[in-house]
């Protein structure tokens, strides 16, 4: 029996979304990209997001983590909604360089919350350039309550996604989105990836 | 590769609070329609400044003065790159940014034009600021705001605030303006965050339920810890 789980990477428009997923997926990103239409999003990037990005990690041969990028601009967040439904946690990336897509970041936080009761954690973006935001900044900004980690990251780097997505798991855990029982869809099916330390 | 953005977005307090807590070394590039105007930051600390006007780049102020001029700007925009060549420049500026803060604020009527997007109202409920400073502050306090920032530390509201102190409302929203822009009290968290789920490995969301649909999952502890483990690999 295949089993999946879906944990959602959301953000404002070019905050690094489809970035962040490709650093990570073991398949390559189905994206649906197309033309960015309006001469201030040209300015940050040719091409944007407008229906999702997925990509995978399979965990053992019978289950695999699912990640959805969601589509940037207000005008699809028709799409956050389907997307969001029945994850087990969310990331929010916001662009460290560009303080004006603050506002729009905090909107869709307020939406999430609304959306799905799922934990989230928030990453601040481009931390490679020397100029950036830090995160301390990044959480005054937006009004993050100290409960919500807001994590230092580089999207185009491995690592810095794989913390990422640790601090979310471990944040879930935390939050006690978890049952105390053994699952036994891991336990069936033990694998070389769920076996190791 | 820059920090981006407008007045409108991101005050020039706060980039001085930006800069402090870095610290950061670089120039910032602030442009309106007729000006230019250059602050050079050397670890966090501001060291020369001047603004030029027109095609002609006639110096309309420098140092200090040059720094107090760009915080009257509200809506100019601005790029502040990282730039390691600032260390060797000389000091020019006396007075440290929360100095000059303070300065241009007390030159003005409507302090709160310098934290746009930081509404203070009577219901605004404060907190003292989270965020480090990495260099010593050369300002001293007066009463007043001695007063406001020892009830933020309550997580009071501008409204309790008045009442406990029996301070004139206007008075008090100017002075919580004053310690927004030099970093010393921040507005409390705007976004709750998510109440801690007590799901069991059995509970199902009751489908007649409106949010069963948005509910998240259940899941089990070993296989959230496979997943870690799983992610901890790659």
């Amino acid at each position: 029996m295949k089993h999946m789980l879906k944990i959602v990477v959301t953000g404002s428009f070019a905050a690094g979304k489809t970035q962040f997923i490709r650093s990570i997926s073991d398949i390559d990103v189905v994206d649906t990209d197309f033309k960015t239409t309006t001469n201030e999003e040209r300015g940050l990037k040719s091409e944007t997001t407008v229906a999702l990005d997925f990509g995978t990690i399979v965990i053992t041969p019978s289950l695999k983590l699912y990640l959805f990028g969601t589509p940037g601009q207000v005008r699809f967040d028709y799409m956050w909604e389907e997307l969001a439904t029945g994850c087990i946690g969310y990331v929010v990336l916001v662009d460290s360089c560009r303080p004006a897509y603050f506002a729009e970041t905090q909107h869709l936080m307020h939406r999430f919350t609304e959306i799905t009761p799922a934990p989230f954690v928030v990453a601040a973006n481009k931390q490679d350039d020397p100029a950036a935001l830090p995160p301390m900044y990044v959480r005054r900004r937006l009004g993050i309550p100290a409960e919500i980690p807001v994590l230092p990251c580089v999207a185009s780097e491995r690592s810095s996604v794989k913390l990422v997505l640790i601090s979310l798991l471990k944040h879930i855990t935390s939050y006690g989105a978890t049952s105390d029982a053994e699952d036994n869809v891991v336990d069936d099916a033990p694998s070389s990836h769920a076996s190791s330390a | 590769m820059a920090l981006e953005g407008s007045l409108e977005d991101m005050s020039l307090s706060d980039l001085f609070q930006v800069f402090r807590m870095g610290p950061k070394t670089g120039v910032l590039l602030l442009y309106n329609r007729h000006e230019r105007g250059v602050i050079y930051v050397n670890q966090g600390l501001l060291v020369d400044a001047f603004v030029v006007s027109g095609p002609e780049r006639k110096v309309v102020a420098s140092k200090d003065e040059a720094v107090l001029y760009m915080l009257d700007w509200t809506t100019a925009g601005f790029i502040f790159r990282h730039d390691p060549s600032v260390v060797g420049r000389a000091v020019q500026i006396k007075h440290d940014a929360e100095w000059l803060v303070l300065e241009n604020m007390r030159r003005h009527t409507s302090p709160q034009t310098a934290v746009p997007y930081r509404k203070v109202t009577l219901d605004t409920r404060l907190q003292l600021s989270p965020i480090p400073s990495n260099t010593e502050s050369q300002v001293s306090l007066g009463v007043d705001q001695w007063r406001i920032l020892s009830h933020a530390a309550n997580h009071q509201t501008v409204r309790e605030i008045c009442a406990e102190t029996t301070m004139p409302e206007d008075k008090a929203i100017r002075i919580v303006a004053e310690l927004l822009a030099i970093g010393l009290i921040d507005v409390s968290s705007a976004i709750a965050p998510p109440t801690k789920a007590t799901a069991t490995s059995n509970s199902r969301p009751d489908p007649s339920h409106p949010d069963a649909r948005q509910s998240a999952p259940p899941v089990g502890r070993s296989l959230l810890s496979a997943i870690l483990r799983r992610v901890s690999e790659l």
